[in-house]
């Protein structure tokens, strides 16, 4: 089985991953690497992790999508997850999966726009 | 009674972990299972195949088709020869874990799915049973 490609895109000042239905974990692991040099190199606001068409999001997923949301957070970053699916949501919560407190939106264009607001961070409880 | 479809998958690499995904969503979506529940049985099938691949490096997993009073179902068998889990009980707490996954793998995938069985000893293996019936 060959392992698949995501590309880490730069639209103006915020970085675009869109995740493949099924990512293996090697690919997962590549999105953390390649996503934590483009924050070095392009310097963005943050970064929007569209999941849309991801159909299996288990512990390992979760636990490196938040892991990468807080290292972009220490770079000096935010992160949004963008479009999970209503039976992700439901198994993911079943299975008792968090996203460490990371930013959601419902689709990229909202994504977007939280990242291009520039009032200070409210803090979620 | 007819011939029901049943296999198996050897886990051995982590991309196994995506056949055996694979293997599920097409058994789940076959016998027409609805989306979310796919992606229940799927994403616990995920987890199972993990934890065989985490604890003991390499299993199996077996899936077959359940046929019991006009109601259908989906049976998934992961099994190997690793270290064995000493407290099954114990396992089941969320929480529990040695490896790297979050401790949600044994009591999540059980609230994913319908029934549970762990039969484990400990320097012998682990077998994982876990059953999903479509509701009709």
């Amino acid at each position: 089985m060959t392992n698949q490609s995501i590309s880490v895109v730069r639209v103006r000042d915020t970085l675009m991953v869109t995740m493949p239905a099924d990512p293996d974990d090697v690919t997962v692991v590549a999105l953390q690497e390649e996503v934590l040099r483009a924050m070095e190199r392009y310097r963005p606001k943050g970064l929007v992790l569209d999941i849309s068409a991801v159909e299996t999001l288990d512990s390992f997923f979760a636990r490196t999508v938040t892991e990468t949301s807080r290292m972009v957070t220490l770079m000096g970053g935010r992160t949004v997850i963008a479009g999970m699916r209503p039976s992700v949501a439901i198994t993911a919560t079943q299975l008792g999966l968090t996203l460490g407190g990371t930013m959601t939106a419902l689709t990229v264009d909202r994504a977007l726009n939280l990242l291009s607001d520039t009032r200070p961070r409210r803090r979620l409880r | 009674m007819t011939d029901l479809p049943q296999g198996n998958v050897p886990i051995k690499s982590e991309n196994d972990i995506i056949a055996a995904r694979k293997a599920v969503r097409d058994l789940a979506t076959r016998l027409c299972f609805g989306v979310t529940d796919v992606t229940r049985i799927v994403t616990a099938a995920s987890e199972l195949a993990r934890n065989v691949f985490l604890y003991a490096q390499a299993g199996v997993m077996r899936w077959s088709t359940l046929d019991a009073n006009s109601s259908v179902g989906i049976e998934l068998t992961f099994e190997d020869h690793g270290p064995g889990i000493p407290d099954v009980e114990l396992a089941m707490k969320p929480g529990y874990g040695t490896s790297h996954g979050l401790g949600l793998g044994l009591p999540g995938a059980k609230r994913l799915m319908d029934e549970m069985e762990i039969h484990s000893e400990v320097g012998k293996g682990t077998s994982v049973t876990v059953r999903k019936w479509l509701r009709r």
